[in-house]
């Protein structure tokens, strides 16, 4: 079911096109991510979605939405650098967040509660936020944009100001979130995009370069690379390596010996026979899949040069 | 509701609701008591020739109103504006308006709610400061009724919503709150000069009320002009509020 279908969006500041002509539909229950370097236009498009700004041409529609409805009581935003009000507590702030979005006053502080607890900083509740870490703020966060149950979560680069325990606890919350609600967030660590994310829209300036899920990306930039590690003598055994049929070429990056074949599936077959037969010490042997490094670079080059 | 008492508590937490009142109150009766004691202040403070006669002049009360009037005018207007100028322009600055703004609260609610409440804390700690310079007035110069008091806080009071409205106009316009506060300072001494240059075309502008409250605390009934101000004033507030609400609904809210 689409939850979520944007049009020809196209938002221009004064002498700039921060995002170009981008369309995509949102499946229900699904967890996207933005990827894309910095100034690629994941902000603008998340807070074009949140109505933060207004679109030069385009449009935004969720599905069964009433014509004037407001899309922020479907919506979760957590921006790449939330600002609380520092004189209020954790919990007030939830409450009053609740409250915007029209939660009774009872079941807004129930929820609170209840979040604070989910979010891990439910002993901090009475604390004000101003003496809150970088990483309690983050978690906050999340918990005022899911406060409401939205439909659709967007979170702005929500861990790449964190320090990696920081990261792990929030990619863990947003893995457990993945369940309740369809997720948007957008990264240019690759790693974490790779790490929860369903599918992926690659952003280059503005424009959706490259969408598709995880595993039909990786087969559509497959690499034939064998990465091989050997105990000892690794010149020796290149030589071995590069004598075999299937082998287009192969270097040496520190200890492992990366291995270009014509064909991935012979190439295979050959090493690992030919180790067998010559009792090779060999320590590792892997078929090195598409890293989203790989496929990121390869998009952006492609762009470039056509 | 919601927006109006987060308000209401973040002015009590930053002690706007303990400052404010007690700055106003100082404004007020500082005039009035040193103006009393002037012949005791030179005389301590010394200075003048032996045998000196220094006539000093007896001010009536309602010229002594003016003197409080006349500090709310400048000192009064400036702490108003100070107070104020972050209100909206500040949130906006900072941040967390992206935060506040993606619920669904509506702009009319975010604008008057920061209206209100401001207004609130004005018009409150005007009305404590003009009691204690009415309660000074009484009994260092001479009488003044209490229907006078509140005639004075009504109509003086409409000035200040005026500067209140003016300040949340900017605010709703500019997220630079100091540029607000220079805005709204210059947008009122601007006023001024064009109702002096212009005095016979703009009897009503609401720089004359205070003029018109001391011709009704002489004549001791209220002029016409001075009922014809207060409509204009009412009238301009309401028009920068509906202003506000509109500016603030067209705007891009995360630039």
């Amino acid at each position: 079911m689409t939850l979520l279908t944007v049009k020809n969006l196209t938002k221009t500041y004064q002498d700039k096109t921060a995002v170009k002509n981008i369309n995509f539909e949102f499946q229900y229950g699904k967890c996207i991510a933005l990827i894309g370097p910095n100034g690629a236009g994941k902000t603008t498009i998340l807070r074009t979605l949140a109505g933060l700004l207004k679109p030069n041409e385009g449009s935004v529609t969720f599905t069964n939405m009433k014509p004037n409805d407001d899309i922020r009581k479907y919506i979760g935003y957590l921006p790449q650098y939330p600002v609380f009000y520092s004189w209020m507590t954790g919990l007030e702030f939830l409450i009053y967040s609740g409250r915007l979005a029209f939660l009774p006053k009872m079941e807004a502080k129930t929820r609170a509660e209840e979040l604070l607890k989910k979010v891990g900083i439910y002993d901090a509740k009475n604390q004000r936020i101003g003496k809150y870490s970088g990483g309690m703020k983050q978690r906050l966060g999340i918990a005022q944009a899911i406060i409401h149950k939205p439909k659709l979560l967007m979170l702005d680069e929500p861990v790449s100001s964190l320090d990696p325990i920081g990261r792990r606890e929030v990619l863990t919350l947003m893995e457990e979130l993945k369940h309740e609600m369809s997720i948007l967030f957008s990264t240019h660590i690759l790693s974490d995009a790779d790490e929860i994310s369903d599918e992926l829209l690659l952003l280059h300036q503005g424009e959706i370069v490259e969408a598709g899920s995880m595993s039909e990306l990786r087969q559509k930039y497959q690499t034939s690379t064998i990465k091989l590690q050997f105990k000892e003598n690794l010149e020796g055994y290149q030589s071995k390596i590069n004598a075999l049929e299937s082998i287009s070429n192969s270097y040496m990056e520190r200890d492992v010996l990366l291995v270009k074949a014509t064909d991935i599936r012979l190439a295979r077959q050959e090493i690992l026979t030919t180790a067998a037969q010559q009792n090779w010490e060999m320590t590792s042997f892997t078929l090195d899949r598409a890293s989203l490094e790989d496929m990121f670079m390869k998009v952006v080059k492609n762009e470039c040069n056509g | 509701m919601t927006l109006f008492q987060k308000e209401m508590v973040e002015n009590w937490r930053n002690k706007k609701w303990i400052w404010v009142p007690l700055v106003m109150i100082i404004l007020a009766i500082m005039d009035p008591i040193s103006n009393y004691y002037m012949p005791q202040i030179i005389e301590a403070v010394g200075g003048l020739p032996e045998g000196t006669v220094f006539e000093l002049p007896d001010f009536a009360p309602a010229e002594v109103v003016m003197m409080s009037l006349a500090q709310f005018s400048t000192l009064g207007v400036l702490i108003i504006v100070l107070i104020s100028m972050g209100t909206i322009a500040g949130e906006r600055k900072s941040g967390i308006s992206e935060l506040i703004l993606v619920k669904p609260v509506s702009y009319i609610n975010y604008i008057t709610a920061k209206w209100a409440a401001l207004l609130i804390l004005t018009l409150v700690s005007f009305f404590f400061g003009m009691l204690a310079s009415w309660y000074y007035i009484n009994i260092l110069y001479g009488e003044l009724s209490f229907e006078n008091f509140l005639l004075i806080v009504l109509f003086y009071g409409l000035w200040l919503t005026f500067v209140v409205t003016l300040s949340i106009f900017y605010n709703a316009m500019i997220k630079t709150p100091g540029l607000v506060a220079f805005l709204t300072i210059f947008t009122i001494m601007v006023m001024r000069v064009i109702t002096q240059v212009f005095h016979h075309l703009l009897n009503w502008s609401p720089n004359n009320l205070s003029n018109y409250i001391f011709e009704m605390l002489l004549t001791e009934s209220i002029p016409s002009h001075l009922v014809g101000t207060a409509s204009v004033t009412i009238m301009l507030s309401i028009i920068l509020l509906i202003a506000s609400i509109f500016i603030f609904k067209k705007k891009e809210l995360a630039n």
